[in-house]
């Protein structure tokens, strides 16, 4: 509390209340800067200074001195700027949404309690939790599918197909019909590459996108909606207007042309959707900020003395978190679905094997091999279900009111 | 009156915003790189002419080689007044192209908009009447089932197993039957399917919380008092409300759907509309047409937006125009 | 035996007669109104007997959550059956409307017996003009064209008093004032001319100008059609200029029922006093309200429902049931106690509000 006694009551010395400071840097700060600098600056290094031949990691090391080292450990990877940059979001994902779930253990328990009682949504996010974990760690064991002419064809295991279909099968053979195996658990494509090892660097790119994208919606989203909220008046006319715009441009015909063009992959996608994909989230965050500074306990902070900058960090901001968290999670599904379906078409990024591009693969298989298509396509579904389920669950567990509403 | 206005200056800034993506489209193509121009001049120097002239030449065949401004304002009057150019691939003109997939799209365009607008709204009520119920629950479900399955894919494992391994409906489009047809409409029922059941799900859900909320206002209980049957009550008390916020929904599920999915089940299952002929523009580097249809998608954006604000304004009596 | 059937005879054939005079207009005798919830079944009316009468107006008196909005809505049956249960019988013109189905019951609602609501903000459909909704009410009963039906609602729009009704007709209810609301509300209660008034607190969200006005104009309505009224509310101010008899309701159960002078003038349940001491106009000091609050629905107490907040209550105030009805003077009903045999009611009087009431409600008529 203030070190001095304020001369009355109701102002506050708002320099003295302890993290109030301007210069104070918070945990999560601190966190942030220490892990997401290095991977910014890996990042630049990466796109100034790397070929495109060599491998970011091998280089490092050449240039720090250490190549027998990194040899040792087996840093050899070569990230493109949009692994960086997913990197980089995760640290951001880390130190300012789940760190401060942990340090409200309170909040956080109570939460729970209400989201647990949904039980699809626990479902969803056990879903999402393995589609994560599988995305970031992988890559690092399971290696590229790799085409392999002789294995094409595969059943996924307890399963079974024609042996016409065949080449070779690597498992039995029984009553003409060839067996899967646990080489290939869930089948392979009529190039023959594992299924799962495809599905699991599916994963990759899915969270990839889902958070990437949705970075650079909030980053950009946030900071329209509450400056326009703020700022009021013709400077809020023009921003809405600006949003108007925004949201009138068909995002995926505009990729498309930006596509035909001049080409693009995926970190192209993800800044296109990214930088096209939040007047929504901007529209949303500023009715909601305006609508929390109309709350009371805003406006006693502002009678207080708190300056703008203070209300919408301490108090705006926390108080809107939540729903825009939720407005977030359920955008998510749009950019992934946007993604399957230009790989689907084939003019995604053939450089990195996403799901669309696996059912594309299977189509023309479907009736003698469907597992091609069937496995990343149900993998795409239950992903976005999943997100939609959590959107859902998360607002009903945010927002008591809303659930005692629909209960009525 | 202040409708007239509203209505308007909604339009007028509809038209200012489909001129912004008209230059931004514009940018986008000045400021890319030719290929034509640079193909031509290797041409030349593989030939041994000069490539200078060569690239001046195209340029000039082009009109590239006027100043920036002259060409953005023919390409703006070009687009305005539907001189779209030629398609190369399809030698006809883009327009006609354009044409000749919308005939095609529309057969089962219109069919799946009046479903979704139909069956969506009254699913939705008919949920939150029974709310809770397994049949509630039921019709949630299929609500998440086809909100969340990619139409791409659905239509893919729909045709598969009804078309391929059933038979019980043709895998391959005829473009030879007559349009009004029962044979048209037994090849364009599994599209029209999928299409209804994407759209359909946000409709459901948007309808049903909306009904809920109604259903228990203080003014069905006026209604249930001046002695109004439940059905009427329903159908008149809680449909009307509803439809103010649920207008808005099925215009934008609608676009959303059309934007994002018809191409896609055009590509599945063969039919010759509007998706297909771009897709096949982007595969050909039919570059006019490549064009065209982005912008004809576009303007189909900007409408579709345009009639969103309008419908929700009008719908509601208790806005008033003048605050707009 | 035999003697006394004979003569129950001759009095039934007498009764038959004359029942269109003799029969109270409404005569709800063990009204149980229930709900299923999840802690449990909450009786919100809990075996209530009361009449009203052609012409008269009835007032039901209480706190909020005392259950008289339950009541009203039991007679016709408006509460949602589940979660709602109603029992008892609701005799209407001698049929009791709890025999009837709810296709009967929709002939009546509306047409013979009318309800006007709390809140006219939201009472009406936003999204259509009054006119339509006025419309609305006359065709379900009466099968008139479209013209006929206007030109019926312009008029009762009219004599409610809705200015330049003709032209306001195609008007939508966010265009007109509260009070306004409340008057096009009476006029869709008047289409059926009907015989009985349900008006659960139609003055409440208005202010008190625009009260008085709503007062008048339903005093004026009764004159010329004659009908009946049951009034909720839980203003006594209201009461005094409305009532003819007052129901005093608390936590699902009558305590006291009396006419509108007896009760002003002696009030006979504590609780009833404790309404009037929170009257400062009616000589109250109670200004605070009444400490403590209703006892929890679900699980009322033994005894007498309001003991816990009775500042006369003895232990016997908190064993068995409610206290039965006792008539203390003709028609002056009262469910305490103090009144019964073996005690001293003189405890429970209070002579002070019976002198301040006195004067002021003879010279209110």
């Amino acid at each position: 509390m203030a070190t001095q006694k304020p001369t009355k009551f109701d102002q506050v010395d708002w320099d003295n209340l302890t993290g109030s400071g301007r210069f104070k840097i918070s945990i999560n700060m601190k966190l942030l800067l220490v892990t997401g600098v290095p991977v910014l600056l890996l990042g630049l290094y990466d796109h100034f200074l790397v070929g495109d031949r060599e491998a970011t990691f091998v280089r490092l090391g050449e240039d720090l001195g250490l190549s027998s080292q990194f040899e040792a450990l087996g840093l050899d990877f070569n990230p493109t700027s949009v692994d960086i940059l997913f990197v980089f979001t995760i640290f951001l994902f880390l130190w300012y949404l789940v760190l401060p779930l942990y340090q409200n253990m309170r909040m956080t328990k109570y939460y729970w309690k209400e989201f647990k009682r949904n039980r699809p949504a626990v479902i969803s996010l056990i879903w999402l939790t393995i589609i994560f974990v599988g995305g970031v760690l992988g890559p690092f064991f399971v290696a590229m599918p790799e085409q392999d002419l002789f294995a094409a064809y595969q059943p996924p295991v307890f399963g079974s197909i024609d042996q016409v279909h065949v080449n070779q099968c690597v498992g039995e053979i029984s009553d003409g019909r060839c067996q899967g195996t646990w080489e290939y658990p869930l089948g392979t494509t009529r190039g023959g590459q594992d299924v799962l090892a495809m599905v699991i660097h599916g994963m990759t790119v899915t969270m990839q996108i889902a958070f990437i994208t949705t970075m650079i919606v909030a980053a950009i989203g946030i900071t329209f909606g509450t400056v326009s909220a703020y700022a009021g008046g013709w400077v809020d006319e023009i921003m809405m207007r600006f949003v108007d715009i925004v949201l009138s441009f068909p995002t995926l015909l505009f990729f498309l042309l930006i596509l035909y063009i001049y080409g693009a992959g995926l970190g192209m996608f993800i800044l296109v959707f990214g930088l096209f994909g939040w007047g929504a989230t901007a529209r949303y965050v500023r009715s909601k900020a305006l609508s929390v500074s109309e709350e009371e306990f805003v406006k006693a902070t502002k009678i207080s003395g708190a300056g703008t900058y203070r209300i919408v960090r301490r108090h705006v901001v926390p108080n809107t978190a939540s729903s825009i968290i939720t407005q977030l999670t359920l955008i998510i599904p749009g950019f992934l679905l946007a993604e399957a379906q230009l790989a689907f078409l084939g003019i995604g990024d053939t450089a990195v094997p996403t799901w669309g591009q696996a059912i594309s693969s299977g189509r023309n298989a479907i009736d003698f091999a469907p597992w091609i298509v069937l496995v990343p396509g149900m993998a795409l579904f239950l992903t976005i279900l999943a997100f939609n389920f959590l959107g859902d669950a998360i607002l009903d567990a945010l927002n008591p009111e809303a659930e005692a509403e629909s209960e009525k | 009156m202040g409708l007239a206005r509203y209505v308007a200056a909604r339009t007028i800034w509809a038209a200012l915003v489909s001129f912004i993506i008209v230059t931004v489209t514009f940018l986008l193509l000045a400021l890319a790189p030719n290929p034509s121009i640079s193909q031509a001049a290797t041409q030349a120097a593989l030939e041994g002419g000069d490539p200078a002239t060569a690239v001046e030449q195209q340029e000039q065949l082009r009109g590239l080689d006027q100043p920036l401004y002259v060409r953005y304002m023919d390409f703006v009057q070009g687009v305005y007044t539907l001189e779209w150019g030629w398609s190369q691939n399809r030698a006809q003109p883009v327009t006609e192209a354009l044409w000749q997939g919308i005939y095609y799209t529309a057969q089962y365009s219109i069919p799946w908009t009046i479903l979704t607008l139909i069956i969506g709204p009254l699913v939705g009520l008919y949920s939150a009447a029974n709310m809770y119920s397994w049949k509630d629950h039921l019709a949630t479900g299929f609500a998440f089932f086809g909100w969340a399955i990619p139409n791409f894919f659905f239509g893919i494992i729909l045709l598969v197993i009804f078309g391929v391994w059933l038979q019980w409906f043709p895998i391959q489009y005829d473009t030879s039957v007559p349009v009004f047809s029962l044979a048209n409409a037994h090849q364009l029922f599994l599209p029209v399917f999928v299409l209804v059941t994407g759209s359909i799900g946000a409709v459901m859900r948007v309808s049903r919380n909306e009904s809920a909320e109604f259903q228990n206002a203080d003014f069905m209980k006026t209604a249930k008092a001046k002695g109004v049957s439940p059905t009427r009550a329903y159908a008149y008390h809680v449909m009307r409300p509803t439809m103010v916020p649920l207008s808005t929904t099925i215009v934008s599920q609608l676009l959303v759907i059309f934007l994002g999915s018809s191409l896609l089940i055009e590509i599945v299952f063969g039919i010759p509309g509007l998706g297909r002929v771009t897709f096949d523009a982007l595969i050909n580097q039919d570059t006019n047409l490549v064009l065209g249809a982005t912008l004809l998608f576009t303007f189909i954006a900007v409408i579709g937006n345009l009639i969103e604000d309008l419908v929700f304004t009008i719908m509601d009596p208790r806005i008033s125009f003048d605050d707009r | 035996m035999a003697i006394e059937h004979d003569a129950a005879e001759t009095i039934f054939d007498e009764n038959d007669v004359v029942t269109t005079d003799d029969v109270p207009l409404l005569e709800v005798e063990g009204l149980t109104t229930s709900f299923k919830t999840e802690a449990g079944r909450l009786v919100a009316v809990d075996d209530i007997d009361f009449t009203v009468d052609s012409g008269e107006t009835v007032c039901i008196v209480g706190e909020s959550g005392s259950g008289k909005t339950v009541a009203t809505e039991s007679v016709t049956q408006l509460i949602k059956q589940p979660p709602g249960t109603i029992g008892g019988t609701v005799r209407f013109k001698g049929q009791d409307l709890m025999d009837l189905t709810e296709k009967q019951l929709r002939s009546i609602r509306g047409n013979e017996i009318a309800h006007i609501f709390q809140n006219p903000q939201e009472a009406m459909n936003h999204c259509y003009t009054v006119g339509w909704q006025i419309t609305e009410a006359i065709q379900i009963h009466e099968d008139v064209s479209k013209k006929v039906a206007r030109a019926r609602g312009v008029d009762l729009l009219d004599r409610v008093g809705i200015d330049n009704a003709s032209a306001r007709f195609d008007d939508y209810p966010h265009e007109f004032s509260g009070g306004q609301k409340q008057r096009i509300m009476i006029a869709m209660a008047l289409v059926g001319n009907p015989d009985l008034l349900l008006a659960d607190e139609p003055t409440t969200a208005l202010d008190v100008t625009v009260q008085a006005q709503i007062l008048r104009l339903l005093n004026d309505l009764q004159e010329e059609f004659g009908m009946g009224i049951l009034f909720v509310t839980h203003d006594l101010g209201v009461v005094a200029e409305i009532a003819d008899r007052v129901i005093v309701m608390y936590s699902g159960k009558i305590m006291e029922s009396a006419d509108v002078f007896e009760i002003f003038e002696r009030p006979a349940h504590p609780y009833t006093q404790a309404l009037m001491k929170c009257l400062p106009e009616r000589g109250g000091d109670q200004r605070g309200g009444i400490p403590g609050r209703l006892p929890n629905p679900t699980n009322p107490p033994d005894g007498c429902r309001f003991a816990a907040r009775c500042e006369h209550a003895t232990e016997d105030c908190e064993v068995g049931e409610q206290p039965p009805q006792i008539e203390i003077a003709p028609d002056h009903h009262v469910s305490c106690i103090y009144y019964g045999e073996g005690y001293d009611s003189s405890v429970v009087r209070d002579a002070e509000l019976e002198a301040a009431n006195a004067p002021e409600t003879e010279a209110n008529r």
